[in-house]
């Protein structure tokens, strides 16, 4: 059995059993669909922030590198922890904007 | 909670990225984007070796990327291809000079003192090019055998051919197209974003 198969095969088991589990001993809804929405929604969000992210920190190693003088590496942009923090941003605003009035 | 509606192009955004994350994650197709963007190896006698810079840690560690270039350069000064060793790459945020570590190595590795060059002071990829430009000017000689990753391999042999230097590619494979696990897929689709978004930029900048 290839990665991924097992991977997806794994998630959709332990989703089952979260699904079934929030039924039964937590009395949620049956129906998910509102939370997969909710999902998408954070996703798009999450790509946007990190869109948003690259521009401006390619732009301000470029003004700070003509300002300083001192060199800064385009490259500290494209690190993995950009887009867990891009995604923490995206789950931030999506919260405050579901509390807003 | 008020509930509002998802953002709707949001929505459709979050479905293109996780069908996008699944292509690449799932399935093989950023080995084969890879493998028809890599660069042919054309092995053949050339003035110098040149192998570029790729990171070191604080302690002196290099990267996976900057060792795997190290070795590709050895392996081709072991055949014979070239009289000279040019070692590239620079301090990192006081790291030591990954050019002195690497070339430590190489003596370690029975590479002669008088065939290694040593040169840590190319930050850029356009920097090591007029630098290797410069040690082949003064040392003799114009063709190199240039060793980088098989990503970065089409931007660099474009700068070194600019710095008026004949490119003899030697690429070295940083991450197998060959890998069939999501997580190492996943790593070669950034490299293969990152080396694209570096075109664009040296294009926009006119470098290239």
């Amino acid at each position: 059995m290839s990665d991924a198969l097992y991977l997806i095969g794994l998630v959709a088991l332990t989703s089952w059993l979260a699904w079934f589990g929030g039924r039964r001993w937590l009395g949620l809804d049956k129906a998910v669909r509102p939370a997969l929405w909710r999902l998408l929604e954070w996703v798009g969000l999450a790509v946007a922030f990190y869109v948003f992210n690259l521009l401006v920190g390619v732009t301000a190693v470029v003004v700070l590198r003509k300002l300083t003088g001192s060199f800064i590496s385009l490259y500290v942009n494209t690190d993995a922890t950009l887009l867990l923090l891009s995604s923490f941003q995206a789950l931030v605003f999506q919260w405050w904007r579901a509390d807003s009035e | 909670m008020p509930r509002r509606p998802p953002l709707r192009w949001a929505s459709v955004l979050g479905v293109l990225a996780l069908a996008l994350l699944a292509v690449l994650a799932y399935t093989p197709v950023v080995g084969a984007i890879s493998r028809r963007l890599d660069t042919v190896p054309e092995p053949g006698r050339a003035d110098a070796i040149v192998v570029l810079g790729a990171g070191a840690a604080p302690d002196g560690v290099l990267s996976n990327p900057s060792l795997r270039r190290f070795l590709g350069g050895v392996m081709l000064y072991r055949r014979g291809l070239a009289p000279r060793l040019i070692l590239m790459g620079p301090a990192y945020e006081g790291s030591p000079i990954e050019a002195e570590v690497r070339a430590a190595m190489a003596r370690d590795l029975g590479i002669p003192l008088a065939a290694i060059v040593v040169e840590g002071r190319g930050l850029t990829t356009r920097q090591e090019a007029a630098l290797a430009a410069q040690h082949l000017r003064d040392g003799g000689g114009h063709r190199v055998l240039l060793v980088t990753g098989a990503q970065h391999m089409h931007r660099a042999r474009r700068l070194f051919e600019r710095a008026g230097l004949e490119v003899v590619p030697a690429p070295v494979v940083e991450i197998s197209p060959a890998s069939r696990s999501p997580d190492g897929r996943l790593d070669l689709a950034r490299l293969i974003l990152q080396e694209a978004l570096a075109r664009l930029f040296y294009r926009v900048s006119g470098y290239l």
